[in-house]
């Protein structure tokens, strides 16, 4: 099986440390940037940041407790990733066709 | 004998010749099948009573009950003979009623088709089978009132019988749900059967909900007066004798479970007394002619509620009798008057009939009398008796209620038949009459002659059924009897001097305690709030789910540590 958690550090368990941190920096960057750009590109963008911050704990915990179906589980949700990429990027273009602008609030006709 | 227990399918040969025939007188072959129907009660009657099952098992395996099953036994027998009676009248009625009508051929399968599932209702074996006949006459209902589609209302109105309805159907199919496996058979329910604990009164208040949407009860009334927007023949019909009907059957048939539950009972006594108090003071505000009859098929449904309350399903099921004889009967007058005033309902319009429609003021006469109870000589002096008796014996307050809508019930019917037939001022409008022709005045004849005589027919009724009162006496002259009836005959001459005090235009002024537009004003002010949230700002869904997902994150935690 690949290690890749063979950091060189003292001990293990701070190596763990580092990959949930990286993951949380990711997860927070992420989420602030859902919540705050307007531009649905970068939106797109922040939701692979949340997918791939999962997937890093995913594999994280995969690897410590020797389960291979949790690393599977992080293949298909890189699929569902590639996925969802293709689906928002059409609806951005199409947003781009019709309107001048890229501001993701501006279309709202449908409310209720 | 088995085949009476198939009654319901016996409209169908007159329905397909209605709907596919040649005929120039499209209506007169469905005439076939409430005569059908009413002669195998009446062959039931004359029989030696022993009831008739049909039963054909796994018909819906996904119920608890998957029976089909059928049963025709006294109770059912004069449900048969009074649904099929008075419609054959009601097509007699017809015949001549909707003579000009282009819609004549649907008119008429619809009557077909609500004969037929009326008929299911009576002859159903267990709860699932009343559950088919009891959808199919709010559906029928739904179908006949807003038979005139041109004239405006006439959807809404539909659609309100539909809305109520559909209240009742929900908790007839709840009360399905909760019976045990096998117990939702009627002749189990009719001798209660042994329930979960606690279970009684739920499933006690889910049959009371159902029937008194079907039969216009409490804050379920709305849809009635609304129903009136239909054709006269099939407010008499459906809309005063039988279906509305339908709700107080299913708590005669229920009555020995609803015995289980006597605080339900209590207040079933209090739910009818007050409806009666209530419509009848309705009534008396109101300025359309049929809308005052419809308020008092209301009240006189209230007795029939309390009288179940109090105990006594026999005197219900005598007053729907007599009842269903002098309401569809006083319907069908108003139907010819309207029909000779060219389609005007409203009062003051009307007036000055007694002349020119003499044969129907007699006849409105003997209804209106019959309605008051005018003692020993019509029939709803018998029966309103007998349920006021049985209050007065078992809870008092709401039977004095009950009392006092004699009163009540004689003034608004004596403000509807003096304000059409009273006498003539000599200032309202002449009408160019259109006269209502024989057949039309001949098919009331035999609903008049039940209203004065079926008050006899009390003691052989009590017989047909199994579970009437032993120690039964119906008297025609007794004391109490007599001072009730004198009651209603003061209201009756207190409306004669009201009207031509007021020159034929006595009316109380309305009081609203109209509920139905302030709950649709309250749901759209509902779905405006929620409708807020749905802006159209992604930014704001965004920050909503993120929130979400933080609040369980910071529980869970909270939760661990």
């Amino acid at each position: 099986m690949i290690e890749p958690f063979k950091v060189a550090t003292a001990a293990g368990t701070s190596a763990e440390t580092l990959v949930l941190l990286t993951s949380a920096i990711l997860f927070s960057i992420g989420t602030l940037g859902l919540l705050l750009r307007r531009n649905p590109m970068a939106i797109l963008m922040s939701v692979e940041l949340l997918l791939n911050s999962a997937n890093l704990v995913l594999v994280l915990a995969a690897h410590k407790h020797g389960y291979v179906d949790a690393q599977s589980a992080a293949l298909i949700v890189l699929v569902l990733g590639a996925a969802e990429a293709v689906i928002g990027l059409a609806l951005a273009l199409a947003l781009f066709r019709n309107r001048a602008s890229t501001d993701i609030d501006e279309p709202n006709e449908v409310q209720g | 004998m088995n085949l009476l227990a198939w009654a319901f399918l016996f409209p169908l040969p007159g329905l397909l010749l209605t709907a596919f025939g040649r005929s120039r007188h499209a209506g007169v072959a469905s005439l076939l099948g409430p005569i059908a129907i009413a002669i195998a009660g009446l062959i039931f009657m004359l029989s030696d009573h022993t009831p008739i099952l049909v039963q054909i098992d796994g018909w819906l395996p996904v119920l608890p009950d998957s029976a089909f099953l059928l049963r025709l036994d006294g109770l059912a027998a004069v449900m048969l003979v009074v649904v099929g009676g008075v419609s054959a009248c009601v097509y007699v009625y017809s015949l001549s009623y909707m003579a000009g009508d282009r819609g004549r051929r649907r008119f008429f399968c619809l009557l077909d088709f609500f004969v037929t599932v009326m008929t299911l209702l009576v002859l159903a074996g267990n709860l699932v089978v009343l559950l088919a006949g009891w959808a199919g006459v709010g559906l029928a209902s739904f179908l006949l009132i807003s038979f005139w589609r041109e004239k405006s209302h006439t959807l809404g109105a539909g659609l309100q019988a539909i809305a109520a309805n559909a209240i009742g159907d929900a908790a007839l199919l709840l009360a399905i749900v909760m019976l045990p496996k096998g117990s939702s058979d009627l002749t189990l329910l009719q001798n209660g059967v042994p329930l979960v604990s606690g279970g009684a009164s739920t499933l006690a208040t889910l049959i009371v909900i159902a029937a008194s949407a079907k039969s216009a009860q409490g804050i379920l009334y709305f849809w009635l007066p609304s129903a009136m927007a239909g054709p006269t023949p099939v407010s008499a019909l459906i809309h005063a004798a039988t279906m509305v009907a339908a709700g107080v059957y299913l708590l005669v048939r229920t009555s020995p479970m609803l015995a289980l539950a006597p605080e339900v009972l209590h207040a079933l006594a209090w739910l009818g007394a007050i409806t009666a108090l209530l419509s009848g003071l309705a009534s008396l505000s109101q300025q359309n002619y049929k809308r005052g009859l419809a308020y008092s098929t209301c009240s006189q449904l209230g007795y029939m509620f309390a009288a179940i309350g109090f105990g006594a399903p026999f005197a219900a099921l005598f007053h729907l009798v007599t009842h269903a004889a002098f309401k569809a009967l006083l319907f069908l007058c108003a139907g010819a008057v309207i029909h000779a005033a060219h389609g005007e309902e409203e009062l003051p319009k009307l007036a000055g009939m007694r002349k020119q429609l003499p044969q129907i003021c007699v006849l409105a006469l003997i209804g209106s009398l019959a309605l008051c109870g005018l003692p020993v000589l019509t029939a709803g002096a018998f029966s309103k008796d007998l349920i006021i008796e049985a209050g007065l014996s078992s809870s008092t307050l709401p039977a004095s209620l009950l009392v006092l809508s004699v009163f009540l019930t004689g003034l608004y019917t004596g403000r509807l038949y003096f304000g059409v037939f009273g006498a003539t001022t000599g200032d309202e409008p002449q009408h160019d009459l259109h006269a209502p022709d024989q057949l039309m005045v001949r098919s009331m004849w035999p609903l008049a002659a039940g209203a004065i005589l079926l008050g006899w027919a009390g003691m052989p009724l009590a017989r047909l059924l199994q579970n009437a009162p032993k120690d039964l006496a119906i008297h025609a002259v007794s004391m109490n009897g007599l001072l009730i009836g004198a009651l209603g005959m003061t209201g009756f001459g207190a409306a004669f001097i009201w009207q031509r005090a007021t020159k034929g235009r006595a009316r109380l002024a309305s009081f609203g305690i109209d509920w139905v537009p302030g709950a649709a004003a309250a749901s759209r002010h509902l779905a405006l709030a929620f409708a807020a949230l749905h802006n159209g700002r992604l930014g704001l869904y965004l920050f909503t789910a993120v929130l979400g997902v933080a609040l369980i994150l910071l529980m869970a935690f909270g939760r661990m540590g």
